[in-house]
């Protein structure tokens, strides 16, 4: 793919018996926010060490920024791993600057870069203090600038979200979306389907090491059913010739309601208006109680998708 | 690549000198030493007085064991006075010999340090210590102290009436018993103390005297002049009075033989000067001098700087790791570094630190020295200056910086298997008995630097920077200093090689340390 800032082709990595990664392949746009989501265990974690070839990949090809290996652009590249964790003895700004140093800023300009951080993130009353008398929240900010003060052009952020509180949840959706905009691409994994809906372009889902989806959340939304969900006393059979809708089943009466009421649920197309499924009620003449059609959440998608591996992985 | 080593080894340098624990230990090596320099003074001169029995049933040797007392005594006061001469007299000159003495008190003190007895007899002689400071008063340093002479260490108790000097030695022994224990404490003029010791010579004791050409017997300890003390190590007291009791039996068995005694103690004094000559010197140095003998032990005391400081780094180098891993920030640190260059600016930053520590040690030595001016530290930086002034130098800096790389180079590796410090301690402590090895064996060695066995631990990479600097000063053969040097040079590469190996592996594994075949199979991997 043209204008790919980081590809993977049939990427397998074994540990021992244990296959941690298989035959993964997939494509990320320069510009873009992808989200890697799967359930626990599945690969996330080993996928991205791959990528900035902290490990290597037992077969397969992975191209990072137009080369073979991370090695050779990793000052163009910002990581943040899932295990969070910092220089206990350190100023808050001396490790900001430590690490944009080790990405190759000169010592002046890291200097600048951590203050300037520090001033836009609300950290600035805690530049000198040490990493030790921070709250796990605010370490954990510190350690997300310090992945991204060197300005990379890849950003890699391994369940950035976790322990944080919502104020600095939006903080940092603000600050991808910001990186995002500014040309510089993010990736990042989660198990929290919210923030993936809300700011993901596209995204990847694996399970057990697997590729299971790899797309557009549009498209991710598409591979389950949308439903319409009525509830009226009269009778339905002239809606099956919409075309487009696939199925009608009638859903289980609430005991406590009035039994001459039934409640269906119509299966449709992605092509179809649910307003014209509500017009032709109104045309036939079919008195509705209720009518209700939700767009599918990506968590519906998570769970229709994966549920089966994500709940067995927690009886392991 | 050269930048990034330098990165990471600027800010472990950093770490390690801002915490409390860094400057702990460079204080605390002067802090010991001039407390230990205080201490041996104080104690020098608070020896206790020591009392002593004698219940001499024969009648005989009274006078023989108040001589050897007595000449105890000068014979401390001589020795207390060579260290005066030492201290005080003017323009020392460690590098001091008999054949370049220039004065009288250059002369005895070499007499003294060659041959005790000899010197003795000539000091006693020649008047003792009024004579001595005599002599040795234009040779004085102007504002050197007056000589304090020594106290009297062995004074006679008075016998506690309840002891019948007449009775049996097993009598008088269970008399006796409880003083001895120190149950009961003796009295001596106006003070009372412990009995140190108790000398019994029985009635019939001259039956025991033992003669060349007479049939051997089997041992018995009631036979003979009893010498009971509890003190076991302190030997002066019953060397003195057999030397004196036996001079006494001596010279009667010579009048019984009508042998002239004054012709026979004339022989006796008649000496044979042997000078320890150095092969290796050069013509006309040969001579074994003080600055000799004490360059011969510095090599001690290098050894023991070097593993104290080698000690040091390594638990910061460990430490440093297992909190890296433990944090997880290794991996941080791995998008941004390679694990070679990683490794490499940890040895060096820490590296850093221990030559600050060696420095720090130094540099406080040297104020000591020169801010407490006394004759003693005088004499201590002349000692030193002899020291800094001989070879051992460029062999020290060459042995410290290769038993670094081996040592840390595993340590390394230890901490990036472990997740916390209890779990590398299992894995540190054969490390740590090993180089125990070399250490113990430090005094052995300067002993006898050449030996088959000292010289076949040689050759053993981990003992090679200790056993090697402890022999330095012993010229070596030269097979074993390119030999070892380079086993040495080898090993390190190895070693680094390998903990370069299993670094990379273990810093990204997390729980238990790995068996001892997951180890083995780290070591064979490719990666």
């Amino acid at each position: 793919m043209e204008n790919s800032v980081l590809s993977m082709h049939n990427v397998v990595k074994r540990f021992g018996e244990f296959t941690a990664v298989d035959e993964i392949s997939f494509s990320i746009p320069k510009g873009s926010i992808y989200g890697f989501l799967g359930p626990n265990g599945a690969g996330k974690t080993t996928t991205i060490r791959m990528i900035l070839e902290i490990i290597k990949p037992t077969s397969g090809e992975i191209s990072v920024l137009g080369h073979a290996s991370a090695l050779d652009v990793r000052n163009r590249i910002g990581y943040l791993p899932e295990e969070k964790g910092l220089y206990k003895k350190m100023k808050v700004w001396a490790i900001i600057q430590y690490f944009a140093r080790l990405k190759g800023m000169d010592k002046k300009a890291a200097k600048d870069q951590a203050w300037l951080l520090l001033e836009k993130y609300g950290l600035k009353d805690f530049a000198e203090s040490k990493v030790e008398a921070l709250s796990k929240g605010m370490s954990q900010k510190v350690q997300v600038l310090s992945a991204v003060a060197h300005e990379p052009e890849l950003v890699i952020l391994d369940e950035p979200f976790t322990g944080l509180d919502p104020v600095n949840q939006t903080v940092l959706e603000e600050l991808i979306t910001g990186m995002a905009e500014n040309g510089q691409t993010v990736i990042f994994s989660t198990h929290v389907m919210q923030h993936a809906e809300r700011l993901c372009d596209r995204i990847l889902l694996i399970a057990k090491g697997r590729k299971i989806f790899d797309g557009t959340v549009a498209e991710a939304k598409a591979t389950i059913p949308r439903r319409v969900t009525i509830e009226t006393a009269d009778d339905i059979k002239d809606l099956h010739a919409i075309a487009g809708v696939n199925e009608i089943v009638q859903l289980a009466a609430d005991p406590s309601a009035d039994s001459t009421v039934a409640q269906w649920q119509l299966q449709i197309s992605e092509q179809v208006n649910p307003q014209d499924i509500l017009r032709t009620c109104f045309d036939r003449g079919i008195n509705l109680n209720r009518f209700e059609f939700t767009e599918p959440s990506l968590h519906d998608v998570f769970v229709h998708l994966v549920g089966d591996d994500a709940r067995e992985h927690e009886f392991r | 690549m050269m930048k990034m080593i330098r990165l990471i080894a600027w800010r472990e340098y950093m770490e390690n000198v801002q915490t409390k624990g860094f400057w702990l230990t460079v204080m605390i090596f002067p802090v010991i030493f001039i407390a230990m320099f205080f201490l041996t003074t104080a104690l020098n001169n608070a020896t206790p007085t020591r009392y002593y029995l004698l219940i001499d049933q024969s009648g005989q040797y009274e006078q023989a064991v108040a001589t050897a007392i007595a000449r105890e005594h000068q014979r401390r006061i001589m020795q207390e006075f060579v260290g005066y001469l030492l201290e005080n007299r003017k323009d020392t000159n460690l590098e001091l010999m008999a054949a370049n003495a220039r004065s009288t008190t250059d002369q005895f003190i070499d007499d003294v340090d060659a041959d005790q007895f000899a010197a003795l007899d000539a000091f006693l002689n020649d008047g003792g210590l009024d004579f001595a400071l005599t002599m040795a008063r234009p040779y004085l340093k102007d504002n050197a102290p007056p000589f304090e002479q020594p106290k009297q260490q062995f004074i006679e108790a008075t016998l506690p009436s309840q002891v019948d000097v007449n009775g049996s030695p097993q009598e008088i022994i269970a008399a006796l018993r409880p003083y001895l224990t120190g149950d009961r404490e003796i009295s001596a003029g106006d003070e009372s103390g412990s009995l140190f010791a108790l000398i019994l010579i029985p009635a019939d004791v001259d039956q025991d005297i033992s003669r060349p050409g007479a049939i051997p017997q089997t041992p018995d300890t009631t036979k003979g002049i009893q010498y009971w003390a509890r003190n076991l190590t302190d030997s002066r007291l019953p060397d003195a009075i057999g030397n004196s009791i036996n001079n006494v039996i001596r010279e009667r068995e010579y009048v019984s033989l009508g042998v002239n005694t004054q012709l026979v103690r004339n022989v006796q004094r008649t000496r044979m000067p042997l000078n320890q000559l150095d092969p290796t010197a050069e013509a006309g140095e040969e001579a074994v001098s003080m600055a000799d003998t004490l360059r011969q032990f510095a090599p001690m005391g290098f050894v023991y700087l070097m593993f104290i400081s080698l000690m040091q780094s390594v638990q910061y180098l460990l430490a440093n790791t297992i909190e890296e891993k433990s944090n997880r920030i290794i991996e941080v640190l791995l998008a941004s570094v390679t694990p070679h260059e990683l490794m490499m600016g940890k040895l060096l930053g820490i590296g850093m630190a221990g030559l600050t520590t060696i420095g720090a040690w130094l540099l406080s030595f040297y104020l000591f020295i020169t801010l407490y001016d006394n004759n003693q530290t005088e004499l201590i930086s002349q000692i030193l200056e002899v020291i800094l002034g001989s070879e051992l130098i460029p062999w020290f800096v060459f042995y410290y910086f290769a038993g670094y790389a081996l040592y840390s180079g595993i340590f390394l590796a230890i901490g990036s298997l472990c997740d916390t410090l209890k779990e590398a301690q299992g894995l540190m402590m054969p490390m740590i008995l090993i180089q125990i090895v070399p250490i113990a064996s430090m005094f052995f060695v300067v002993l006898d630097p050449n030996n088959t066995i000292v010289r076949a631990m040689s050759w053993f990479p981990l003992f090679t920077p200790y056993i090697m600097m402890n022999r330095a000063a012993a010229d070596p053969p030269m097979i074993d200093v390119i030999g070892t040097t380079i086993t040495l040079l080898l090993s390190i590469l190895l070693v680094l090689w390998l903990s370069g190996k299993v670094f990379k592996l273990g810093v990204l594994r997390t729980g238990q340390p790995p068996k001892m075949l997951e180890l083995l199979r780290m070591l064979r991997s490719k990666i």
